[in-house]
């Protein structure tokens, strides 16, 4: 540390060592006998304590050592790690210096002094020495004691008293101080651990998608696991977007470090990257902007990501990838290899990088894995015996029933302790079936993945592409019927039924409103186009509502 | 959120909406599409490139708003591609006898005429509109 930096050399400041010599000289105080001061320390540390929140014990601690001690003020500054800095948290008689959020950096002024040195400080005489916080001088403080607060070895924090008068603090006097900031130590550590805890939960549930989307024919399935359980939030994300025409598209990605900072560079990622969604961007342009944001942010993080989209009626993926892990895929016949991906700088370190598109056959019965390094990484081992590892798990899991993120987790880290976090997301495309029932909410927003699952569905019957238009989009326009006839209904729904048999498809569309009278020109063109799109197409209009079915056979099926 | 991409040329708003038309969406496209026209535009080419379903509401919207268009004398083209379903659907719902649909953006461009000269007889000089 610095010798220059005031306060050390000021001619009062004298550390502990100094004061041993001095010991008896204690002035300003009110008469108190050793047995006395130890019931006073009791009251310090009584349970009792226990019973209350952080900030109302570290209140009631400094107020009960100002009492004990006879001094004017007692103030807590706990340290702030990413900054390097003390942080006023709690004062009696000092309360500006909380209110103002009074800091000091590190081996700086009297608090950060004493942090650096992990050792104990006194400054009989204020005026002398060179104190960062105008607060003290302000008040008229003349002399102070100040102790570090430690958790196994580690300063957290720095407590300090000070006195009007001047004073010669004694033995005693320090060591009652060290006592009840070793007391505060432990509350404010076990307070932080929850605190932590609760911002992992906080993150977890708000970051990450509470529920993945359900969708006919695709399974999804995701794992997040932070490392340590509690102690430190990493920066591991994934998400899941349901764009409209029943597109999907998928991210992951790791923000490099741990800690609150990782988990907010974090947060307003995936918030841009919604956005940058949202607006209808293609993949790599996302890419690109979720960069250059990330560059502007100027929070010198930087971070991996991949981005996949999905479109089911199409079966194909495309994806993009600024520096992540490859991801997975798994092919029909079960066979896994990594997608072979151009793989871009990370994210935040290069302003205005190009990111490239990439697709990639996507068929019923295929899988993917996207995953952060958490999942195959072990100490001391190249990263290829873990990504070799990956590809048999995937390979294994897709033999069971299970859903796939749950089965790679399973074989690969099973209940072993966490080195890192995990972030996992599995997409598999499982075949539909020859028959699809869908209940659906009364909103038209369920259009566009309604014809894209009919869409979906009928490809894997080997229906052409005008068939399956023609049959999507009378689907659809049945369904906004129904969603007309709900019109009015709170939380509505109705059902939809297709049925292969015999190279024949069957459509029912049924509500549970009354049938209007075709309002021109819409719904008559509606009606108009269903019945020139299908085969054959009968309206049922009863008591309990509508139902419309409509049949089609297919040139060609399979 | 914007559902639409734009260009101008001189005159002319080229709009491409990004997806499927339907009744969730058509109003607000709809919106979008009015808010392309500039006063002084004189025409509106809609390309439906990036558009693969468009239902019932969507025709409509597309309908109503060639007459609008009609009604202010702007010209309306349509662009979707020759062997597309919706060419095809196209044909079926008849929408072919009122709004002039084309291949490519160039061609609904080139079939707009530049700087009309005199529209002071008005309707005598708008154009044929029949495809």
């Amino acid at each position: 540390m610095d010798g220059d930096s005031g306060v050390e050399r000021g001619p009062q400041l004298e550390e502990l060592e100094d004061i041993d010599a001095s010991d008896g000289q204690a002035s300003g105080r009110p008469g108190a006998d050793g047995a006395d001061r130890f019931g006073r320390l009791e009251s310090i540390t009584d349970s009792a304590l226990g019973y209350l929140s952080l900030e109302e014990m570290l209140s009631e601690v400094l107020e009960r050592i100002r009492g004990a001690l006879a001094v004017d003020t007692a103030a807590l500054l706990l340290l702030d790690e990413d900054r390097g800095v003390l942080v006023a948290r709690a004062a009696r008689g000092l309360e500006e210096e909380v209110r103002q959020g009074f800091q000091v950096p590190l081996a700086r002024g009297f608090a950060g002094t004493i942090a650096a040195q992990a050792r104990p400080l006194v400054i009989e005489d204020l005026d002398h020495a060179d104190v960062v916080n105008p607060i003290l001088s302000q008040k008229g403080i003349h002399s102070m004691l100040g102790v570090p607060v430690h958790v196994e070895g580690r300063v957290i924090g720095v407590m300090h008293v000070g006195t009007l008068a001047r004073r010669v603090f004694a033995d005693e006097d320090i060591t009652l101080v060290q006592r009840a900031a070793d007391r505060m130590a432990l509350a404010i550590d076990n307070a932080r651990l929850s605190e932590q805890r609760a911002v992992t939960e906080i993150v977890q549930r708000t970051l990450l998608p509470d529920a993945l989307p359900q969708i006919p024919g695709i399974r999804l399935s995701a794992k997040y696991l932070p490392a340590g359980a509690g102690i430190k939030i990493g920066g591991d994300w994934y998400d899941v977007f349901q764009l409209s025409g029943g597109r999907l598209t998928f991210a992951i990605g790791d923000v490099v470090g741990r800690g609150v900072l990782a988990a907010s560079v974090m947060a307003e990622a995936r918030t841009a990257l919604r956005a940058y969604l949202i607006e209808g961007h293609e993949l790599s342009e996302v890419m690109s902007l979720l960069n250059d944001l990330l560059v502007a942010m100027g929070r010198n993080r930087s971070a991996t990501a991949a981005l996949v989209s999905f479109d089911p009626e199409l079966g194909e993926l495309q994806a993009v990838s600024a520096g992540h892990l490859p991801a997975l895929l798994v092919e029909p016949g079960g066979v896994a290899r990594f997608l072979e991906q151009h793989h871009g700088l990370p994210l935040g370190i290069r302003v205005r990088e190009r990111y490239v598109t990439e697709r990639y056959p996507f068929m019923v019965g295929s899988a993917l894995v996207l995953y952060t390094d958490g999942l195959i990484e072990r100490r001391g081992e190249p990263i290829d015996e873990g990504l070799a590892r990956l590809r048999a798990a995937a390979e294994a899991a897709g033999e069971d029933d299970a859903p796939l993120a749950d089965g790679v987790y399973r074989r690969l880290l099973g209940d072993a302790p966490l080195e890192d976090d995990v972030a996992l997301l599995a997409v598999e495309s499982l075949p539909l079936g020859t028959s699809l029932e869908l209940t659906l909410e009364a909103n038209p927003a369920v259009l566009a993945d309604l014809r894209a699952t009919v869409g979906r569905w009928l490809a894997s019957f080997g229906a052409g592409e005008e068939e399956l238009f023609d049959i999507a989009l009378s689907v659809s326009e049945a369904a906004g019927n129904a969603i007309e006839h709900a019109y009015g209904a709170r939380r509505a729904r109705f059902a939809v039924r297709c049925d292969y048999h015999d190279n024949c498809v069957q459509v029912s569309v049924e509500d549970r409103g009354r049938w209007r009278t075709a309002r021109p020109p819409t719904r008559g063109r509606g009606l108009m186009l269903m019945r020139s799109l299908m085969d054959s197409v009968e309206i049922e209009r009863g008591e309990e509502g509508t139902t419309v079915r409509m049949s089609k056979r297919l040139a060609s099926g399979s | 959120m914007s559902a639409l991409a734009l260009k101008r040329f001189d005159g002319l708003a080229v709009a491409r909406p990004c997806g499927d038309i339907d009744a969730a969406n058509a109003a607000a496209i709809d919106e979008e599409l009015a808010s392309c026209l500039t006063p002084d535009a004189t025409g509106l080419i809609v390309d439906l490139s990036d558009t693969r379903y468009l239902d019932s509401a969507g025709i409509d919207m597309l309908l109503r708003l060639a007459e609008r268009l009609r009604q202010r004398r702007t010209e309306l083209r349509i662009v979707v591609a020759p062997d597309s379903q919706l060419r095809r659907l196209f044909e079926i719902v008849g929408m072919l006898d009122h709004v002039r649909v084309h291949a490519t953006v160039s061609d609904a461009m080139a079939d707009i005429p530049r700087a009309a000269p005199d529209v002071s007889d008005g309707e005598a000089s708008a154009p044929d509109i029949r495809g």
